[in-house]
């Protein structure tokens, strides 16, 4: 098996080879082509004006435009400067929560017992040797451009308690249960620390929470100001409306007006310090957000053509996905998707076969694919995982349980090396047998895939140094 | 002030001081030579000494136009400078006491070694030693000079290096055992050093034994793992830590070469460490080297200035460079710098006066006046104005009861004529239920009434326990002695829910810790804190008095809370048992009970304990003034000193006084002018974050801003599975889901640290309060304030009178209404569109969201 992946990697860099002599283009800023077409999720960093990430990006949608080679100078010397060398400044992390099945989905043990390999078939993939379950279809014709992590592991066998780990890097403090309000009583999330460490472009913000809050994507000590902004509506419904966003119903547009102008001419005379200056900046942004088109139109997903919108599936994923990348195109950082549904404990196959996986598995083929063909690939982080597996061995009521030592991750662009499958897991999907990725394994790698470095320190309440990643390494061979 | 004045009076002379402790130096007068203009400080003579040095000057020159040229007394030290090891240095100093201010000259002096074989020194006055020998070092400034002797000895047979003195303080100092590298619990890439080098052994074992003893190579040691990692001559993941050829680079090098002992006869502790100068007033953008000697236990004197650590508690006010540079800013203020080596912590206390002092004295009502008009004095910041009747009715209103005056209690307070309404009202205020309400909410969020850990029935019977308590205004110290001592059941009315909370023994230690005694002890757990007294020791006794509480389950299903005899807690390093005892007191005797934390609440609730009144005084402050005297509210140390620490004493002894009466204090700290001062700044005060010359707008808990805009509104929130009328200081489900309560940061009761509590404000608040439905529906509700106003008799003056009168309780001024006014159509028709545009207009000011 491992022998097919690697050579399943060599047929990989052969295909960049070609693509490589097929597009001519010349190389942008030390950028290895792989990357470039395949690369990183994009991620855009707008908070410090017309940033190196920037023209990073610049220079290599350049190449498109025939960017000279001046300008590639330029660009390449600016990200020197700035010592950035990722490409990834957007992420959009899909989170499979209740946890996904992973011999199910993308690690299937087809000579295992039925009792563990369960009723779904595997497929051939793109790349020779690899093979999905037959319900991750379309994900299978585009194995070259993104990477399949098999021996993600860890002890949590928890949902609310995983998902914090996941989302924290800590070990949770609290008992595994329900949890109606994000639980970050002390850590941030990963989300958080980009959002506040890339900041926003200014119109919308950073870091977005959809359909509904991460329950454990809160701030944490860095405090409401790096909170999710939440969209708690269902993009797939045709009503779908961005909460507080659209005009107040009954509000006409001259009254919207006349409040504004009466507001502002109340705030004229006075002198605000402190945390009330801070409120009038963000009273100013989010009289940005509602007023401005780009911003609102990034949000009306309505506006996207039809048949864009079923490239994705009308699913909620599907259409949170899409979202996303109307977001991360306005200028978000993090957008974390809630895809909640996968705790499948009883009868699981029917609701895995028609609900869940093949969703999941079209929203994550469109996302990539739609992303690359936009130039976006290559600067937008794509991750797809849960908080744990499942359990090789189906249960007496055809569902499998939870099972945290095994699961599943899905990287695509920003900077990621395509076209891989990194570690494996035994004969029943069960343990990793080789290069076991840790939850700190893997903030750390998403974070250096997003230029930030993991062991930057932030001073928790208690005034003591915190760095954004508590140890781990960088997941072997998964970056460019 | 009178800076011209006292200039002029202080004699020209240089001369040269001993300092505290340099043993057998003697005094010597120089005869004062001729000064010539200041501007001969700034001329080309002075330039060679780079950037950093002229800007120095710049600022100087800056400082003292404001003078005729004068100057005050010149002084060096130390008197004579002896150098007894290859590696160490000696920082020179030299002063000019000019008026109020310190002024540093040592990088601008020039030097002249009379034998430059024997030592050598560098533009920032740091002398090396270079072959044994005497000499003498000339001070040269101008015309006027000075020499002091200078004597070299132990470089040809140095004492050897001591591990634990001299090569820890060096991996400390490079950062090389922190937290985020080699120190941290699993170490860095197979190297794990003791976090802050407080485990002497076991960093020896890593550098010395481990790996097969890879990191050193006796047989040749400049080619030593651990010299090639932290000089970068191999590739480190941490860079360059130690300069090849410096200091630490050289002893841990000649420590190699000495075979790399772990005991010296070098070995000698450090007993005390001295900072000159330790106390000192300087100009705004000065710089002033500081001179740190440390003395070991047979009272050798080294000077270990370059080898220090400095940390800055007030940065906005000054800084301090590695090498001990302290350079102020343009803010005003009072700073601490922390200095450290070894187990040795001095603290340096630095006043950045104003450049031009305020000359009006701060009024004074009471005491907390006196000392805050002292120190404002001392720094030469004015006070902003004090407040009118209408911002003292809504400030005091909500801090006190977290709740708005209405529009007629706003109405008749404006119009009472007695001079004594404002005490009144306070006394009303503390006699309102919603005071009980208020502060139970709080101290639910601090003693951790989440529903989850201690039950939902756990966490009514907690809030109602508080309630009672603040409603009765029981004494503080009874109030949480019966806290740190209850038994039985968590779901009883009761604070027995906060041991069910603090379920661990080591939790329950530092939390309360935390909580009553304004000390954090949670880094003890794992390391003697850095810039702490505190000691693993100290913490495993603190532990053990918490070792006994057992969960029992109830015959109902439920738990409770028993105290059954305890045992001492093991030393967290060495696994012996430490027996129990409370911070810095003596080993505690439980001869006569058998449930320990009688005897640590009998402790903490003492008169003479140190940290109990001083904790809950600085709590109670911060909650009023927006900002502790001490800061972080719960970081009490020496190292931490209080911003006005003659005020802290005074509130500290005036609780005592009232008997741990809470409204009483209360009553004290808002009726002082200190709390009555606007929070508009002046130009003199606008920078001033730590002396409360000015209030601070803060913002509105989530729950009070809600409660406050259910008010004017005149429609009460709903609640899920809640009575109608209930108000959000009254919910006592920290985990109900809201919207409001989420993203205006309403705690989950995860910790006991009110900063758990955001005050930070977010884009999405500010899309809800002005664009959302919910906030909108409150306004244009049909029994709603807004409806009753329009359909009311009144005038549009007397609408916005009402509208100004319920949100801000004052009324609107000339320039409001004109603008108001314009909302208001000629016929009555869309009368009622206009007042709903005019109340939320004013309820999105930022007057209204923040207690101003």
């Amino acid at each position: 098996m491992e022998t097919l992946t690697r050579i399943a990697g060599l047929e990989m860099m052969r295909i960049d080879a070609q693509a490589r002599l097929t597009r001519r283009s010349s190389q942008p800023t030390g950028v290895s082509m792989n990357q470039f077409f395949w690369g990183r999720e994009k991620t855009r960093r707008y908070c410090d004006g017309f940033s190196r990430r920037q023209v990073l990006r610049l220079g290599s949608t350049g190449l498109f435009a025939g960017l000279s080679l001046p300008g590639l100078l330029q660009a390449q010397e600016s990200a020197a400067q700035s010592g950035r060398t990722a490409k990834a400044t957007n992420c959009i992390f899909i989170f499979q929560e209740g946890g996904p099945p992973q011999q199910d989905m993308w690690d299937p043990k087809p000579d295992a017992p039925v009792e563990i390999r369960g009723p779904f078939q595997p497929i051939a993939t793109k790349t020779p040797g690899v093979i999905f379950s037959e319900h991750c279809r379309r994900c299978a014709t585009i194995t070259d451009k993104f990477t399949v992590v098999r021996s993600h592991s860890h002890t949590d066998n928890g949902h609310s308690t995983g998902y914090y780990y996941v989302m924290t890097g800590r070990r949770p403090t609290f008992p595994d249960g329900e949890h109606p309000i994000p639980t970050n009583d002390v850590y941030p999330s990963l989300g958080a620390y980009v959002g506040k460490e890339l900041g926003s472009n200014g119109k919308v913000p950073a870091y977005v929470n959809l359909p509904h809050p991460l329950s454990a994507g809160g701030p944490g000590f860095l405090g409401a100001e790096y909170a999710p902004f939440v969209i708690e509506a269902d993009p797939s419904q045709p009503d779908f409306e961005v909460k507080d966003l659209g005009r107040v119903e009954g509000l006409s547009q001259s009254r919207f007006e006349l409040r504004q102008k009466l507001l502002g001419g109340l705030e004229k005379e006075r002198e605000r310090i402190g945390r009330a200056k801070a409120m009038s900046t963000y009273y100013a942004k989010a009289y940005n957000l509602i007023n401005s088109p780009e911003a609102r139109a990034a949000f009306h997903i309505q506006s996207e053509p039809a048949n864009v919108r079923e490239t994705y599936g009308m699913t909620q994923i599907g259409q949170c996905a899409l979202l996303g990348r109307r977001l991360i195109e306005a200028g978000c950082r993090f957008v974390g998707i809630d895809a909640p549904g996968w705790d499948v404990h009883f009868n699981c196959f029917p609701s895995l076969q028609s609900d869940l996986i093949p969703p999941a598995d079209q929203a994550f083929y469109a996302l990539v694919t739609d992303l690359e063909q936009r130039g976006l690939l290559d600067s937008t982080l794509v991750v797809m995982m849960g908080e744990m597996g499942r359990t090789p061995r189906v249960n007496a009521q055809a569902g499998r349980d939870h099972w945290s030592m095994a699961q599943c991750i899905l990287f695509a662009g920003g900077g990621v090396r395509p076209g891989q499958i990194i570690g494996s897991t035994d004969a029943q999907a069960a343990y990793p047998t080789n290069d076991p990725v840790s939850i700190a394994d893997l903030l750390r790698t998403v974070h250096t895939l997003m230029g930030i470095d993991p062991d930057k320190e932030y001073a928790d309440p208690l005034g003591r140094p915190v760095p954004l990643v508590n140890g781990g390494k960088l997941i072997p061979g998964l970056i460019a | 002030m009178n800076l011209v004045a006292s200039r002029r009076c202080i004699s020209r002379r240089w001369s040269l001081l001993a300092s505290r402790g340099d043993e057998g130096a003697e005094v010597k007068h120089y005869q004062p030579l001729s000064i010539r203009s200041f501007g001969h400080v700034g001329s080309p003579a002075c330039s060679g000494f780079g950037l950093r040095v002229r800007w120095c000057v710049v600022a100087i020159v800056g400082v003292l136009s404001v003078a005729p040229p004068a100057r005050g007394e010149l002084t060096v030290s130390p008197t004579s400078i002896t150098l007894e090891r290859p590696e160490t240095t000696q920082q020179v100093l030299v002063t000019q006491q000019d008026g109020t201010f310190r002024q540093d000259l040592t990088r601008e002096v020039e030097y002249i070694v009379a034998d430059p074989q024997i030592v050598r020194i560098d533009a920032e006055g740091l002398v090396y030693p270079l072959a044994e020998g005497t000499t003498q070092l000339t001070i040269r400034r101008g015309n006027d000079q000075a020499a002091i002797p200078v004597a070299v000895s132990g470089l040809e047979q140095p004492v050897p290096v001591s591990f634990q003195y001299e090569v820890q303080p060096i991996l400390t100092k490079a950062r090389c055992n922190s937290g985020g590298c080699h120190g941290k619990a699993e170490g860095q890439n197979g190297f794990k050093l003791s976090l802050f080098g407080f485990d002497d052994e076991a960093d020896y074992g890593a550098l010395v034994k481990e790996g097969r003893g890879r990191r050193i190579r006796p047989a040749c040691p400049d080619q030593s793992l651990v010299l090639l990692k932290a000089t970068a001559s191999t590739p480190h993941g941490g860079g360059m830590k130690l300069e090849p050829g410096g200091f630490g680079d050289q002893v841990l090098r000649r420590w190699i070469r000495e075979g790399s002992p772990f005991t010296s006869p070098g070995d000698q502790p450090v007993v005390n460490l001295e900072v000159e100068p330790a106390e000192f007033v300087m100009a705004p953008q000065a710089m002033q080297q500081l001179r740190v000697t440390a003395t070991n236990a047979s009272g050798g004197r080294q000077c270990v200035t370059a080898l220090a650590e400095y940390v800055s508690n007030a940065p906005h006010v000054v800084n301090a460079t590695p090498r001990g540079l302290v350079e102020s800013t343009t803010v005003p203020g009072e700073a601490a710098i922390l200095v450290r080596y070894l187990d040795q912590v001095t603290t340096c206390r630095i006043t950045v006066p104003r450049r031009n002092p305020a000359t009006t004295r701060l009024a004074e009502k009471n005491f907390i006046d006196k000392h805050v008009a002292d120190k404002l004095e001392r720094l030469g910041i004015p006070a902003s104005e004090p407040i009118d009747d209408a911002t003292f009715l809504r400030r005091v209103s909500l801090d006190i009861v977290g709740t708005l005056p209405t529009a007629a209690q706003a109405r008749r307070f404006l119009q009472d004529p007695s001079p004594d309404k404002r005490a009144r009202w306070v006394d009303d205020l503390l006699g309102r239920p919603e005071y009980a309400d208020y502060w139970a909410m709080k101290w639910a969020d601090l003693l951790r009434a989440d529903k989850i850990k201690i039950t939902p029935q756990g966490t009514v019977g907690m809030t109602r326990w508080l309630r009672l308590q603040f409603a009765a205004n029981r004494r503080y110290d009874e109030i949480v002695r019966d806290i740190l001592t209850v038994q039985g059941p968590i779901q009883a009315e009761s604070p027995a829910g906060f041991f069910k909370a603090l379920d661990q023994p080591e939790l329950a230690a530092r939390s309360i810790s935390q909580l009553f005694l304004g000390v954090r002890i949670e880094c003890a757990q794992c390391h003697h804190h850095p810039s702490e007294r505190w000691s693993q020791t100290d913490y495993a006794g603190l532990v053990g008095f918490f070792t006994g509480l057992k969960t029992k389950r109830l015959p109902n299903g439920t738990e409770a809370i028993v105290a059954a005899a305890g045992t001492d807690h093991k030393h967290p390093r060495t696994g012996e048992p430490v027996a129990a005892r409370a911070l810095a007191a003596e080993k505690a005797n439980f001869e006569a009970v058998t449930d320990r934390r009688q005897i640590l609440a009998a402790w903490v609730t003492s008169p003479d304990n140190a940290f109990f009144t001083k904790a809950i005084v600085n709590r109670i402050w911060a909650h009023y003034m927006g900002r502790g005297l001490v800061d972080p509210i719960d970081d009490i140390r020496d190292t931490n000193p209080p911003t006005n620490g003659p005020l802290l004493d005074a509130l500290v002894a005036h609780l005592k006084e009232r008997k741990y009466d809470l409204k009483a204090f209360t009553k004290t700290l808002v009726l002082s002018q200190t709390y009555q001062l606007s929070s508009t700044t002046n130009e003199g005060n606008v920078d001033d974050v730590q002396n409360f010359s000015h209030a601070r707008p803060k913002a509105l808990p989530a729950e009070v801003l809600l409660d406050a805009l259910s008010q004017v509104s005149g429609v009460a929130e709903k609640f899920d599975g809640w009575p109608a009328g209930y108000r959000s200081i009254q919910v006592w489900d920290n985990r109900m889901p809201s919207y409001f309560f989420r993203i205006f940061g309403r705690p989950v009761r995860a910790s006991v640290c009110e900063c758990e509590r955001s005050n930070e404000p977010s884009i999405s608040q500010a899309l809800h309060l002005l664009n959302s439905p919910e906030i909108n529906e409150k306004i244009t509700d049909k029994r709603g304030y807004a409806r009753k106003l329009a359909a009311s008799p009144l005038n549009t003056q007397g609408v916005l009178d009402e509208i100004y009168l319920a949100t801000l309780s004052r009324f609107p001024t000339a320039e409001e209404c004109a603008l108001l006014r314009s909302a208001f159509p000629a016929a009555d028709a869309d009368r009622r569109a206009a007042v709903e545009d005019v109340l939320w207009a004013v309820l999105n000011t930022k007057e209204f969201l923040f207690n101003q």
